[in-house]
């Protein structure tokens, strides 16, 4: 909605679809990064790369809910 | 010694319901909390939502790593 | 499947889901004829009888079932349209209305005497719905902002830095197209699987321990088993309701962002 007025209705229209998103845009954050952590981990054969892209994931993922959602 | 009870079956079932007691008390203090403040202070909105997103996103996260910790301890 | 093994007097053993949730035929040989199918049937039945009974032809005075169902369609309305769709909402209550009251009925049934089963604890039904709704979101999308303009506004929201692009679209593709529909099903046949999982070893318990081995230190659990049974029907009928709203309000949502794009 481009010529919407901020009123409290859409503030909570927002805020929940800000809440019902982010735990998707968690577990994709951890699927992308920790999924490339695991081919290289497989590639390279060592076990230190799907701890390290899954945090990453999080934290990218965390990064972009909070700058998406909170203006 | 005789067996009383016994648990059979994957453990790492039980290992995430564990984890996720914490962040639903998390979850659960952040938003009971957030809603107080708003209902106090009406005027804040968007500073109290912002801290209230932050805070979500953290815990969310934690709930998150719970659940894939058995697959990195797999792993190691 | 684990399974918690209690010992008393004798074996007691917890229900497991196999035994739940994987029913025989009722006609034998008809192999996909199971009690599911014919309870999501009866309730097709039921939500398109209660809507041509109320709305069919509607009194200024509304009759009993005429004031039940507006009551149903105000909450709907109200609550899950205009506030993801503005004024596009009356446009999509057909969609809604029978969204929410086929979702409702079928989760009801898991505390209805004889039927007892929540239909949506088998997740063939709640992914169908899902994938429709998905379906539905990525045709809207594309009708509306154009096919390549749908997955500019997806993959790229405004007010981020541009190298941080290349790092995050890859999370915002996955997350609208891949696990936000997965996430819309499994919500709610989890709910009713884990629901219907507890009521059963509730009731287990009582029967267990009140008839089938009554013991005097037995009987304590088997009444603990019974009162559990009663708090747990009431909040699963409390959860029955709450995830039939959410699978509505998580369609509407869906459907009111992909006809506007990204504020």
């Amino acid at each position: 909605m481009s010529e919407q007025e901020r009123r409290p209705e859409n503030d909570g229209r927002d805020f929940a679809d800000a809440m019902w998103s982010i735990p998707s845009y968690l577990l994709a954050g951890m699927a992308v990064y920790g999924g490339i952590g695991w081919l290289l981990d497989r590639w390279l054969g060592m076990s230190a790369f799907f701890p390290i892209g899954i945090i990453l994931g999080l934290v990218l993922a965390g990064y972009l809910a909070y700058r998406k959602f909170s203006r | 010694m005789s067996v009383l009870a016994e648990v059979s079956g994957n453990v790492t079932a039980i290992g995430y319901g564990l984890a996720a007691i914490g962040p639903g008390i998390g979850v659960g203090i952040i938003f009971g909390q957030g809603v107080q403040a708003i209902a106090r202070q009406p005027e804040a909105y968007g500073l109290i939502r912002q801290n209230m997103l932050l805070g979500f996103v953290l815990t969310e996260a934690l709930a998150l790593l719970g659940l894939v910790a058995p697959f990195i301890f797999a792993q190691l | 499947m684990s399974a918690l093994t209690v010992l008393a007097s004798d074996e007691f053993g917890a229900p497991t889901p196999d035994e739940l949730f994987n029913l025989p035929p009722i006609i034998p040989g008809v192999d996909w004829f199971t009690k599911p199918v014919l309870l999501a049937m009866l309730s097709a039945i039921l939500v398109i009888g209660l809507c041509w009974g109320a709305f069919a032809n509607p009194k200024i005075v509304p009759g009993r079932l005429q004031n039940v169902m507006e009551y149903g369609y105000m909450f709907v309305r109200d609550q899950v349209a205009r506030p993801f769709l503005g004024k596009d909402a009356d446009r999509w209550m057909g969609l809604l209305l029978t969204l929410f009251f086929l979702v409702f009925i079928w989760n009801i049934m898991g505390v209805i005497p004889i039927a007892q089963f929540p239909v949506a604890s088998h997740i063939a039904f709640p992914a169908v719905l899902a994938g429709s709704i998905y379906v539905l979101k990525v045709y809207l999308g594309m009708k509306h902002q154009g096919p390549v303009g749908y997955f500019k506004n997806l993959m790229f929201p405004p007010g981020l830095p541009k190298p941080i692009y290349l790092l995050l679209s890859p999370i915002e593709f996955l997350s609208n197209l891949i696990i936000a529909p997965f996430t819309h099903a499994v919500r709610l046949f989890a709910n009713m699987f884990a629901g219907h999982m507890l009521l059963a070893f509730f009731s287990m318990v009582g029967f267990w321990f009140l008839f089938e081995k009554l013991t005097p230190l037995g009987a304590g659990v088997g009444v603990i088993g019974v009162v559990m049974t009663i708090v747990f029907t009431a909040f699963e009928m409390f959860i029955q309701f709450l995830q039939a709203f959410l699978f509505a309000m998580l369609a509407s949502m869906y459907i009111g962002g992909s006809l506007h794009p990204d504020h």
